[in-house]
């Protein structure tokens, strides 16, 4: 680098701290609010103890539902030659852009237990209804953290020289024992990634699950959705319970690093 | 033995081959481009004939006329390739007895039997180091060790010598083609370097473009 590229002019330095006041305000106002000598008992109360239980157990599902979908499409989308491969990229990734509650309505459109696509034969053969039940919490946040899995998986995927399969194939592993023994450790760091990353957003999802699956409280209630309702009845709890969101995503994200930003290879 | 009478094309590259190797050591010698690494990559079946017929031990493995290729982990070979692909996830030994572990075998025996072609390649020093901490002299003995182990029915080497510093290279050629003799099978070497072929190679073949 010679000393003209090192050198940083200073309105972008200036704008650089401006971008990090604009994104620190509102944690550093956040913070203020929060009680810290009731904080504990805030976030022991049973009603939130309830709702981080929803959170947690909705959560590791919709992770668990977003990898056994995600790791397929991921695969498709790196290694197969398709003339559909920009529009099925482009339906993967439309729950990141999507307003979350038009989210929560087309799941309404499709798993609603009157009109939904699926929704009738859900309920009148398999007795399953998702919409206002806990499955439906899962199948809204598997719905909105799933692109976040698939674009790390798939960035993953291309990162992987094919010289490691091509050696493995040539000493005797098959397709299954190639994925298992080769893509898959290869394919670890940017798993990781994306599972944190899908596991954080499905933590955090608001929009498409108070739509599709209501806001019971002890049934369909996650944390953010807590949040909400207390911001008028408790604020010193919905503080609380913020708190310890900021927290869980801020150790997300120290647990990423920069896999996310330097595409999972690292 | 192998025996390939056909033609490959590989983007602009056309080649016919007129190929018999029995039970002896060939190397293949020849200018860049005249496609060593393409024969060595169609036998070992990560490329297919264009035309014509591969046979691996009297068994067909390629003809497209026929419509049959018999994929890459059922032809059972042992290959060193130019950009050595040790798997940088596991440790050398793991990497040796990684050919043994695919076919079945258990992985206290495989790695039994990884540390002797470790010893045997000396290198037995850096068994349990990750295969990514490894010299590229200690990676290139670790491939040759993993190309030998489990009784290949053809043996495919492309430049196995070329990170192998001058002074135990010697060494090197000779377990190489002593391995070799001992497997009694068709063996391929490609290198650029003629008297690593003339000291490992009981024939050598030309290539020209």
């Amino acid at each position: 680098m010679n000393r003209v590229e090192s050198r940083t002019p200073r309105f972008v330095v200036l704008g650089a701290a401006l971008g990090v006041l604009f994104l620190g305000l509102p944690i550093l106002g956040l913070m203020k609010r929060v009680a810290w000598s009731s904080l504990w008992s805030q976030l022991t109360d049973a009603a939130t103890l309830e709702a981080l239980r929803i959170s947690l157990y909705a959560s590791v599902c919709a992770t668990a539902i977003a990898l056994v979908l995600g790791l397929p499409l991921a695969w498709v989308l790196a290694r197969m030659q398709l003339k559909t491969r920009r529009i099925i990229r482009a339906l993967i990734l439309l729950p990141m852009v999507l307003p979350p509650v038009v989210g929560g309505v087309a799941l309404l459109g499709a798993y609603g237990k009157s009109n939904g696509l699926l929704g009738g034969v859900l309920g009148d053969f398999f007795g399953i209804q998702l919409t206002y039940s806990l499955w439906g919490v899962v199948i809204a946040e598997a719905f909105v953290a799933l692109p976040f899995l698939v674009l790390a998986l798939e960035g993953g995927l291309r990162a992987i020289d094919t010289k490691y399969e091509e050696s493995a194939a040539v000493m005797g592993a098959g397709d299954y024992s190639r994925f298992r023994l080769v893509v898959l450790p290869l394919l670890r760091p940017s798993l990781a990634a994306g599972l944190l990353l899908a596991w954080a957003r499905a933590l955090g999802e608001f929009g498409a699950t108070i739509t599709f699956a209501g806001n019971i409280q002890g049934r369909t209630q996650t944390t953010p959705l807590a949040v909400y309702s207390m911001l008028e009845s408790n604020p010193e709890g919905a503080y609380a319970l913020s708190f310890l969101l900021v927290a869980v995503c801020v150790g997300v994200l120290i647990g990423l690093r920069d896999r996310w930003i330097s595409g999972g290879t690292q | 033995m192998i025996a390939m009478h056909g033609t490959i094309v590989n983007g602009s590259f056309e080649k016919s081959f007129d190929l018999e190797v029995g039970s002896e050591i060939v190397g293949v010698v020849g200018a860049n481009g005249t496609g060593k690494t393409s024969l060595l990559r169609t036998i070992a079946g990560l490329h297919c004939l264009s035309s014509g017929e591969l046979t691996i031990n009297n068994e067909i493995s390629d003809s497209p006329a026929h419509g049959i290729f018999v994929k890459p982990e059922s032809r059972h070979i042992g290959m060193v390739f130019q950009v050595h692909s040790l798997f940088p996830f596991l440790s050398a030994i793991e990497n040796v007895a990684f050919p043994l572990i695919s076919r079945g075998q258990s992985r206290g025996n495989a790695k039994k039997r990884a540390g002797e072609y470790l010893e045997q390649f000396g290198v037995s020093n850096v068994s349990s180091q990750l295969a990514k901490t490894l010299s590229g002299g200690q990676s290139q003995r670790v491939a040759i060790a993993r190309a030998l182990i489990g009784n290949p029915q053809a043996v495919l080497l492309d430049e196995p010598l070329s990170a192998i510093d001058e002074e135990s290279r010697s060494v090197v050629r000779a377990t190489i083609r002593e391995r070799l003799l001992a497997l009694g099978v068709s063996a391929l070497i490609v290198s650029h370097d003629i008297e690593d072929v003339r000291q490992m190679c009981t024939r050598i073949e030309n290539y020209t473009r």
